[in-house]
């Protein structure tokens, strides 16, 4: 028998005027000790599936059709002190954000002893016990680690405990819902390593939540692809990845950049996956306003889940005529100029950390004697993991810090500790992109206002007639539709607001743009639309630019050189292609292999931490 | 945006707004209003009971207190007094404490430093002793009670918005600003103040509130208008005498206190739920 | 942990010096704008023009006032706290004798404040989203528009006057017995004496007065838990611990109480600090002999020395709780106790 079998399970928002679905007639079983992988875009439902099983469902959801069984009874019509008694227990979950799911004004110890004492192995020797299952997620020192309080811990550290706890109690199903996307690349492939082992030392089955195809196809047995609520497929990882079934998951394939093999074009999907509301709406097959291969039958009527392999399923029409979508060639390589835009020399920045009125101060170096040199229509990628000193680098560039030691020279003129005449004009050619366009955007401005906030100061104002012109324009340019002018951030998608969030740099036509991390957190076809819409503006206004990622494949597919940072230095920089194919530092090449690829990792042994 | 006027839509901000509406007019027509004059005495009519109790004489609706003065007229007159220092002091406090706080909280370093020992040593004295020194200082008088409101309160708006601010300086988009050519004074009053004005104008309406039972209390101690003024904290000064006896004469002021407080604090209540003034509220889009 | 502790204390107590010097610096100076002479005040009605003019000499009147202010702070330090005016008396034993019932007033007043303020930030939380939340909150929009002096005249008319329950007037009945002065605190010194009869009856006359404090400091109090509590139920770790299977009432009592009563607490500080000033009105009503009535006399009496000293001694009790609370926070918060 399946350990967890899900029968059209559906799960919906209500209201007293309407049902929108969520999650529509998922259908799945889970073998013990096997592998099932969750993979969507943000919206698809992913998360519904951990949090109907937790019966956490946010408010004014609730399941409103199907079973879901787990080893033969119902999770859904169950009793909540039978629940509780599960959970913990035989259900363990893994959450996506380690540091904020530790309560901070408790202890490890405190906590775990908690735990031990809900799985009923609380009691005298709990210590003993909480420092063994510490020590089998390779953590050191566990005794001290009890301890200590989760801020003084990592994230993979703190992921680690979580992961000790989740296995404390031998489960037999496990949710991890996007665990690593939180954690740096080299940490992300070490905590899969250990679910793996874990998983394998108790038999556990392993729901695991993603939004990396590649991921899930390296560590899952099957695959679900979730769309809009519903799987677009069903099968073994391995074929779901190479040969898809569905358009959908060939696409979703083709939107990401890869690490390695030839260069090539980003799928474009066109506009979003439809919201709750859309999606009652639709007549159709989900997918068939943006599927490249979708004729009249797929927008009238909706397709089963239909077998197309043993053990393989996928909804669609037209299963398998994936082959036929193929990814645009790779972008042609830009006309570089030689001019120089930027050059750093020996740029450093240190912060005190700890000062002393006697006996000095210590000193943090979180950037060391940076040499490097952006030119004209150059594309420049900064790689590096947290607290490598890429975010310090973009602040001293741009003007928030000020650099300890070293020059700084845009278009052949110093712009350290400059007057003010040379302040406005290094702010006219030089112009930063922020990480986050929740923050970087004022909510109570409209866009209009906001694209052409630049030509409020400085210069002649201009006249309204002109303005408008600006604003149409830089609209145009990044890709939005005139009717965004009027509206405000809040109304905008998170794509849409790092489109206007460019565009407001871009405002005064800067020689370069810093960009920091500006592809992060976006899906998959957002992120594709928004590396192309980057390519298209250098061809057309003709910057530079300095794109700080931790993505190395994004940075592989924009950037024609790259700088690779550790601890505050540069420690390999070349031309991408090289770097990539080659790398020469150690550090590039351990950053390169934890990227995930797709391959079916084979399964643990020996591995350590 | 049709949301711009949706505070108007919250009872509690109507609630607000009728009963403050209601003091306004009662202050500004307060001749018109009043049966008698406020300051009449009449040794003939001491300690009438008000018209609901036996004994009650309509000339007099609330009855007299000790000194045969209506009661009515007087709460009526107190009004005038109690709104006057309510809006200058009010006013003044969140000039004075704004700036300091938009001045701290955006600038932080050593200008904050000092900003904020000046609050910690204002916050080391209790509001009541700090305001009954002040008017020891002072003399008595109602500019005198609206400056010293000023001088102690300020720091209420100070200490809160002076985080606002902080928190609202930590966003790129007060970066994004200034890299964009905006001059500190452009950023404070284009990009923050008006992330913090809502937070700022309940600040405001519940300060209104502090203003009007400030003024009672000096006056309750003899340290404000001066006793031949009326105003409701005199009038429950001078109503002590006759507990026993009278007690309406005591509660009827401590009811119009109550009601124009509550009146300014629901007020305050709504628009802080209905302008979003936490700024973490507001993000979450 | 007690490493962190008398670390914070240490440093607490020398930033509390400069403070205190820079308020009685502010004290003194509003105090000399004073319109009375005072020299005038100290000598019989009948005093001339040149007794005068030599008193104000005696009494350094004619020197620059920052001089005045360093022989007034220097004597301070000595414990010379000046005489009083109108009572010739030593002002630090016209203090002392009143502090501790003003203290032991304000420490019970502030437990009520605890209480109240917990449970009804309990309520608040657990009546949200039903039908009785919009009347609860608008219950603590009135209550948090009742200041401490009318809950005090209310109180008074309520429960001593009409229904006659508790006593209203001082520290203790007429015929009652007062204990020798041990500390000066009325409920420790009848125990220590062993006088149960006389502790009942301070307890009595405390209860009107304390409660009227403690209501009026309350409200805040209640509301910043509920919004803290419902703050902290949407963190992650609480809906962890909820897919751990623990048990909801141990969540609150564990994992969220703790968290949410970190911003009450820094709340309290300060309306602990209000409270202590809101002993001087609750005394004047309930004629209560503590500081607060002693300074209400002193400004009568324009008795200059009496008023800055009782000033500066409310403004030391304030900072002494300030430093309690800190301490507090320090310990409840890990954050902040590393070394």
């Amino acid at each position: 028998m399946a350990l967890l079998d899900v029968k059209q399970l559906t799960v919906s928002l209500t209201s007293k005027t309407s049902t929108l679905d969520a999650v529509s007639e998922l259908t799945f079983q889970l073998q013990p000790g096997k592998t099932v992988g969750l993979v969507g875009e943000s919206g698809a439902g992913k998360s519904m599936i951990g949090r109907t099983i937790a019966q956490l469902l946010p408010p004014g959801f609730a399941v409103t059709g199907g079973e879901l069984l787990f080893d033969g009874e119902d999770l859904v019509s169950m009793a909540p002190e039978r629940r509780r008694a599960l959970l913990g227990r035989d259900i363990a979950f893994i959450p996506q954000e380690p540091l904020s799911a530790l309560n901070p004004v408790l202890t490890i110890g405190q906590q775990f002893r908690e735990h031990l004492e809900h799985i009923g192995k609380g009691g005298a020797g709990w210590k003993d016990r909480a420092a063994a299952e510490l020590e089998a997620v390779h953590l050191n020192e566990p005794r001290a680690l009890l301890n200590r309080y989760p801020h003084q811990l990592s994230g993979g550290m703190c992921q680690r405990v979580l992961i000790a706890m989740a296995f404390a109690s031998r489960p037999r199903l496990l949710i991890a819902d996007e665990p690593t996307t939180a954690l740096d690349v080299s940490v992300q492939a070490r905590i899969v390593r250990l679910i793996g082992e874990m998983q394998k030392r108790d038999g556990t089955a392993v729901i695991f939540i993603t939004h990396d195809l590649r991921l899930a196809a390296e560590i899952c047995d099957d695959v679900i692809v979730l769309y809009a609520g519903r799987q677009a497929e069903y099968g073994p990882a391995e074929v779901l990845f190479r040969a898809p079934a569905h358009p959908y998951t060939r696409c979703l394939e083709l939107a990401v950049p890869d690490v390695t093999g030839d260069p090539r074009g980003l799928y474009l999907l066109p506009e979003r996956m439809p919201g709750l509301k859309a999606i009652a709406e639709l007549k159709g097959c989900r997918f068939a306003t943006r599927c490249p291969l979708a004729d009249d039958t797929c927008h009238m009527q909706e397709p089963d889940l239909a077998e197309v392999a043993p053990g393989h399923v996928s909804a669609c029409w037209k299963s398998f005529a994936t082959e036929g979508i193929t990814p645009p060639p790779a972008p042609a390589a830009a006309a570089r100029g030689s001019e120089k835009i930027l050059e750093a020399r020996g740029l450093s920045k240190s912060f005190v950390t700890n000062w002393r009125l006697f006996g000095g101060a210590s000193h943090f170096h979180a950037l060391k004697a940076a040499d490097f040199i952006v030119r004209d229509a150059e594309f420049v990628g900064v790689v590096g993991e947290s607290g490598s000193g890429k975010s310090t680098l973009a602040r001293t560039l741009i003007g928030l810090e000020t650099p300890t030691s070293g020059t700084l020279q845009l278009l052949g003129r110093d712009i350290i500790g400059t007057d003010g005449g040379t302040r406005d004009w290094r702010q006219k050619q030089m112009q930063i992109v922020f990480q986050d366009p929740q923050s970087a955007l004022n909510p109570r401005r409209k866009v209009g206002s906001i694209v052409a906030q630049a030509l409020e100061v400085g210069g002649p104002s201009l006249s309204a007639e002109a303005l408008e012109v600006r604003i149409r324009d830089l609209l145009s340019d990044t890709g939005l539709s005139q009717e965004m002018a009027a509206r405000y951030p809040s109304q905008l998608s998170g794509g849409q607001k790092q489109r206007v969030n460019i565009a407001r740099a871009l405002c005064r036509l800067p020689r370069l743009l810093i960009a920091d991390e500006i592809a992060s957190g976006l899906d998959v076809s957002v992120q594709a639309q928004l590396l192309n819409l980057l390519l298209r503006l250098r061809e057309e206004l003709g910057f530079s630019m300095l794109f700080i990622s931790h993505d190395l494949a994004v940075v592989r597919y924009l950037c024609d050189r790259v700088l690779v940072m550790s601890k505050g230095e540069i420690v390999e920089h070349g031309e991408t292609e090289v770097v990539f194919s080659d790398p020469q530092h150690p550090y590039t090449r351990s950053l390169l292999a934890a990227v995930p690829k797709g391959v079916r990792v084979p399964q643990v042994e020996e591995l350590s931490a | 945006m049709a949301q711009r006027f949706n505070w108007l839509r919250s009872g509690r901000v109507i609630t607000g707004l009728v009963i403050v509406t209601g003091l306004i007019l009662c202050a500004i027509f307060a001749p018109l209003l009043a049966p008698n004059d406020p300051t009449e005495q009449d040794i003939l009519a001491i300690l009438v009971p008000p018209v609901w109790l036996p004994g009650g004489d309509w000339a007099f609706p609330f009855g007299t207190d000790s000194l045969g003065r209506c009661v009515l007229s007087r709460l009526i007159f107190g009004s005038r007094i109690a709104l006057t220092v309510a809006v200058f002091g009010a006013l003044g406090a969140m000039v004075l404490g704004s700036i300091l706080a938009h001045i701290a909280g955006y600038f932080g370093g050593w200008v904050d430093w000092v900003i904020g020992r000046v609050v910690e040593i204002w916050l080391s004295f209790p509001p009541v002793i700090l305001s009954l020194i002040l008017m020891v200082g002072l003399g008595a008088g109602l500019q005198n009670v609206i400056l010293a409101i000023i001088l102690v309160d300020w720091t209420r708006f100070c200490r809160v918005l002076r985080s606002d601010v902080m928190v609202v300086a930590q966003r790129d988009y007060v970066a994004a600003a200034r890299l964009l050519g905006f001059s500190h004074w452009r950023t404070i009053t284009r990009e923050i103040l008006p992330a913090t004005l809502p937070l700022l104008i309940t600040l405001m309406s519940l300060e209104m509130g502090v203003a009007v039972v400030v003024e009672a209390i000096l006056s309750f101690v003899g340290m404000s208008v001066g006793a031949e003024v009326p105003a409701w904290g005199q009038m429950i000064a001078d109503a002590r005498a006759d507990i026993y006896s009278a007690p309406w004469v005591l509660v009827l002021p401590i009811l119009a206190i109550f009601v124009t407080v509550f009146g300014f604090n629901i007020l305050g209540d709504g628009l802080r739920r209905t302008l979003d003034t936490r700024l973490t509220q507001t993000e979450r889009a | 942990m007690s490493g962190p502790v008398v670390k914070l204390l240490m440093r607490r107590l020398l930033t509390v010096i400069p403070t205190l010097i820079l308020v009685s610096l502010l004290l003194f100076c509003v105090l000399r704008l004073l319109p009375v002479d005072v020299a005038a005040m100290s000598l019989p009605p009948n005093a001339t023009n040149d007794e005068i003019a030599a008193m104000r000499i005696e009494m350094g009147l004619d020197l620059p006032l920052i001089q005045q202010y360093g022989i007034w702070f220097g004597d301070m330090i000595r414990g010379d706290f000046g005489t009083s005016i109108h009572f010739r008396t030593a002002v630090s034993t016209l203090v002392l004798d009143t502090l501790p019932a003003t203290i032991e007033l304000a420490l019970m007043a502030m437990g009520f404040a605890t209480v109240f303020g917990v449970l009804g930030g309990l309520w608040l939380f657990y009546a949200r989203g039903g039908a009785v939340e919009v009347g609860l909150d608008l219950g603590s929009v009135a209550l948090l528009s009742i200041p401490e002096f009318l809950w005090a005249l209310f109180f008074m008319l309520l429960f001593g006057v009409s229904l006659d329950l508790l006593p209203f007037i001082g520290r203790l009945g007429s015929g009652v017995a007062r204990p020798e002065t041990i500390t000066g605190f009325l409920l420790i010194d009848s125990l220590l004496s062993g006088n149960m009869a006389t502790f009942m009856d301070a307890l009595r006359h405390m209860i009107l007065p304390s409660a009227a404090l403690g209501l009026s400091a309350a409200p805040p109090i209640m509301r910043i838990l509920r919004s803290s509590l419902m703050d902290v139920y949407q963190e992650d770790y609480i809906h962890q611990a909820r897919q751990r299977g623990i048990s909801e009432g141990r969540i609150l009592i564990r994992h969220a109480l703790k968290n949410a009563f970190l911003p009450t607490l820094s709340l309290m500080g300060v309306q602990f600090g209000f409270l202590f000033g809101g002993t001087l009105l609750v005394e004047i009503i309930f004629s209560y002999p503590g500081m607060g009535n002693l300074m209400v006399d002193a400004i009568r009496n324009a008795d200059l020395p009496i008023i800055q000293t009782v000033g500066l001694t409310y403004c030391v009790m304030v900072l002494l709780i300030s430093i309690v609370v800190d301490v507090l926070y320090l310990v409840l918060n890990p954050k902040l106790r590393e070394a």
